[in-house]
């Protein structure tokens, strides 16, 4: 039922980057790969907001998740110290049980996804657009728009708190 | 004091709590006067409420004790004439006995134990007697029969006397079944435990005739049972290995009389059903002569007793089941008399012996123990039915019923028992106080003066026990009047059959006499040519390698199978479960590990398995 | 046209390789990248259902746009409370925090 085609081959090509770079991040071995492998997925994950005509969040994921997390993640690396190399695990049985409940769980979403009835409805993206997005934002959710931002200035606080050195300790 | 007559069975049930409560700190003489004055007190009371009794009319009282729907059980006392003799015989014969143990029991370490035990006995079969309905009754039934397990278990660390306990316990366990399953099916006939309701049920035809039997029957199952009546009779002679003044008081006033007591005192349901009485009359005088031929080659001077006990009792079942109701609870009487004398005569042997009991040992004792020879004769001469012993009417009395019942049968058989008594009574008689002596004199000791005086007042009671009777019928007259009995008949007969009885037993004291005393015919007379007859009389018929072979192996490969499926199969179960708990909280305690990793996969299993037990099913479907 | 089913099965697998790399991976940074990776499968199925889904409308990206904010939140917090945890325990291996034993 999937027609080959402009959308089709996109879709593919940048979801074997997300794939592929969520699948790096999880075998590679020193942690400075793994978080440029991480930064390649999430930038897959902008072009796939592209291909869904969200070209706003397609920019906010760049910046945000490549930038930002990213670099913070970096921070978190360095400022830690710790020799950066993921040390092969003992944990075996740990792993396989992972694998497995992770695994069924897969198994659980994907059988679900493909035999749920959708509406095969495309919205009429044509009047997608950033002004509208942000018209919604500042007018219909503008209460959760303010409590997110109390929730970053907490976060910023409470990061700033935690991460600062403790005092009389 | 008819009224107060629940006060009797109390005395010897406080004692027993005393005793209990202070068994160690009583000493041997204060533990026997508590048990002995308490069924002093007992037998003073039942002489009174007799008294009474002889010239007044029943008494029945109770109090209700369960009530539901409409049904109400009730406990009570109810003294009538049957009732009333048998207070006295019971209180009496266990107020000599507690005299007699404390000479008998001296230097045993547990004497205030005994002495509760006996208390307890003599409780539960007082109260038996009075009951009035059939709930109470099986109650002190069961509770006799605990007394008895304790008792002839009493020297438990003997193994044989174990073994006995535990034989004697659940072989009246079988008859108790019995008898139980007759109690309810009375109650669901009759619709009431009491008696009294339900003799006027069975009067008034309200129980089909085959239940009335079915009824008897078990009912008599239970006497079997309690009265070591063939075929379970197995344990009375076993009993023996208990302490002689508890043979003593089974033997003659409490265990064995009650299945004697029980069909007596339930003798209208008896003689609704012919089918019953028959059963009755040919189980007794089968038991009659066939433990009277046991008895003829037993060896143990208490087994011999015992047997005879058990013949005894086949003969009052036998006078019961020719309707000789008051001959078989007369019988009953002098029997509980010349019997307890007879063990405690015994019992004083054995002490002088120093605890032999083979009569194969014994001899000479005439010499330095008359006072007990002569109470040993008398005895001898009382079971024997010698006039004027009590034995002799009493037994007359039931061969008397027995041929005027039209059962010609069962009276031959009684008069073969009755030589057959009288030989083996005389043989024990001539072995154990006649002949040379065959152990040395200084082993020979005195016989303490607290066993001579009650063996004394049992020894007057043998002599005198029968005029009660005679002339004038005078118990049987009492013993029938309103109850609704209709007394033996009387016939033409009457003269020859005693003295054809007497001449019978008399035979037999002449018999043992030339084989055993004046030794004018050789001991081996019967054996030698018999010898077959000898070893099937001598290993009991084989009754009880029998019994051993039928129902015991068996049983024993059952119980084999049975603590094998519970060891390896129940057993092994429970330990999978266990290993499996324990398995499991190993497995949980491994996964609680403070690593929030760990308890992350575990969430997500438990996500996963509650979406596949949510959706089971439907996801697939 | 494309089915709404495919962004769907990115988003799970994301979602599972995210998953796994949260059970199974000792540095505690490793961890917070692999949440991320979680969130952003959740958030491709947001988009995916303002374009493709029976009410489609904007709405879905709304919400996309709050979950970033929060996971960016979420995000510094998580950095800095493994920089407490590392100065207090020394270590950013996840697997010797355990410490949270009942």
């Amino acid at each position: 039922m999937i027609q080959v085609s402009g959308e089709f081959i996109a879709f593919f090509v940048v979801s074997c980057f997300v794939i592929g770079g969520a699948v790096f991040m999880i075998h590679l071995v020193r942690v400075v790969h793994m978080v440029l492998a991480l930064a390649f997925s999430l930038l897959g994950i902008a072009g796939i907001y592209v291909l869904l005509n969200a070209e706003f969040l397609a920019v906010v994921q760049v910046l945000i998740y490549t930038g930002a997390v990213s670099i913070l993640m970096l921070f978190g690396i360095m400022l830690t110290r710790h020799r950066d190399r993921e040390e092969e695990g003992t944990r075996l049985w740990h792993s396989v049980i992972s694998f497995v409940g992770v695994g069924a769980l897969f198994g659980i979403l994907i059988h679900t996804i493909y035999h749920t009835p959708f509406a095969g409805r495309t919205a009429e993206v044509e009047h997608y657009s950033t002004a509208r997005l942000g018209e919604t934002v500042f007018k219909k959710y503008v209460i959760p728009f303010e409590a997110v931002s109390v929730l970053l200035l907490v976060a910023l606080v409470g990061a700033v708190i935690l991460a600062g050195k403790e005092r009389n300790t | 004091m008819v009224a107060n007559a629940w006060i009797i069975p109390l005395f010897p049930l406080i004692a027993f709590l005393i005793l209990l409560a202070g068994r160690n700190a009583f000493s041997q003489n204060t533990a026997a006067w508590v048990g002995s004055v308490a069924a002093l007190l007992s037998l003073g009371s039942s002489a009174a409420v007799l008294m009474e009794r002889l010239g007044g009319s029943d008494s029945l009282a109770g109090l209700e004790w369960l009530s539901f729907g409409e049904t109400t059980i009730r406990f009570g006392i109810e003294v009538n004439q049957l009732n009333a003799l048998m207070l006295l015989i019971v209180s009496g014969v266990s107020f000599l006995v507690q005299v007699y143990s404390a000479g008998y029991m001296k230097g045993d370490g547990r004497v205030s134990v005994f002495y509760a035990y006996l208390g307890l006995f003599t409780f539960s079969m007082l109260g038996l007697v009075i009951s009035p309905n059939l709930l109470q009754l099986y109650l002190f039934w069961e509770l006799v029969g605990v007394c008895s397990f304790l008792l002839i278990g009493f020297w438990y660390f003997k193994p044989e006397a174990k073994r006995a306990a535990k034989k004697a316990f659940i072989v009246t366990r079988i008859g108790d079944i019995g008898l139980f399953i007759a109690v309810i099916l009375t109650f669901i006939h009759a619709g009431s435990f009491e008696l009294a309701q339900v003799f006027d049920a069975v009067k008034a035809g309200e129980i089909p005739p085959g239940t009335v039997t079915l009824i008897a029957l078990l009912i008599f199952v239970g006497a079997v049972g309690k009265s070591g009546q063939f075929p379970l009779h197995t344990w009375l002679p076993d009993a023996m290995e208990g302490p002689t003044p508890v043979s003593a008081l089974i033997h003659a006033a409490t265990m064995v009389a009650a299945g004697v007591y029980l069909v007596a005192r339930t003798f209208p349901v008896f003689e609704a059903s012919p089918a019953a009485m028959n059963a009755v009359a040919w189980t007794g005088a089968f038991t009659a002569i066939f433990a009277a031929s046991i008895g003829l080659v037993q060896n143990d001077i208490k087994r011999v007793l015992a047997y005879s006990t058990v013949s005894q009792l086949g003969y009052m079942m036998l006078a019961l089941g020719s309707a000789g109701y008051a001959a078989g609870v007369f019988h009953l009487m002098t029997h509980a008399f010349f019997k307890a004398l007879l063990f405690l005569a015994a019992g004083a042997v054995i002490v002088a012996l120093h605890h032999e009991q083979d009569i194969r040992r014994m001899g000479g004792l005439w010499e330095t123990h008359r006072t007990v020879g002569w109470f040993f004769l008398t005895g001898c001469l009382a079971i024997s039915g010698i006039p004027p012993f009590a034995g002799f009417f009493s037994k007359d009395e039931i061969l008397l019923a027995a041929f005027h019942d039209g059962r010609t049968g069962v009276f031959l058989v009684g008069v073969v028992t009755a030589f057959l008594t009288s030989f083996y009574m005389f043989r024990l008689f001539f072995l154990v106080f006649r002949g040379e002596r065959r152990m040395e004199a200084k082993k020979v000791g005195p016989v303490p003066r607290v066993m001579i005086w009650p063996m004394g007042i049992l020894a007057l009671l043998s002599v005198l026990g029968g005029f009660v009777e005679y002339p004038g019928h005078g118990l049987s007259r009492w013993l029938s009047e309103g109850s609704g009995i209709v007394p033996a008949a009387e016939g033409e007969a009457s003269f020859l059959v005693p003295l054809f009885s007497t001449v019978v037993s008399l035979t037999g004291i002449v018999l043992a006499w030339a084989m055993y005393d004046n030794k004018s015919l050789p001991r081996d007379f019967f054996s030698r040519p018999l010898p077959w007859t000898w070893r099937l009389l001598h290993r009991k018929y084989y009754v009880d390698e029998a019994y051993g072979k039928v129902i015991v192996t068996p049983y024993g490969w059952l119980g084999h199978f049975l603590a094998g499926f519970d060891r390896y199969i129940v057993g092994g179960a429970v330990r999978a479960v266990v290993k499996g708990v324990l398995l499991t909280g190993a497995l949980v305690t491994g996964i609680q590990n403070g690593q929030a990793q760990t308890y992350a996969l575990v969430s997500v299993i438990g996500l996963v398995l509650l979406i596949v037990g949510l959706t089971a099913g439907r996801l697939f479907g | 046209m494309m089915a709404v089913t495919s962004y769907l099965a990115l988003g799970a697998i994301l979602f599972c390789v995210g998953l796994f790399g949260v059970l199974t991976k000792r540095n505690a940074v490793m961890v917070l990248f692999c949440i991320e990776l979680m969130l952003n499968a959740a958030n491709i199925n947001l988009v995916a259902f303002s374009k493709y889904g029976l009410h489609a409308n904007q709405t879905g990206q709304v919400f996309t746009l709050f979950t970033i904010t929060v996971a960016a939140a979420e995000a510094a917090v998580g950095v800095a409370i493994l920089f407490a945890l590392y100065r207090n325990r020394n270590t950013v291996k996840a697997d010797r925090y355990d410490t949270m034993k009942g």
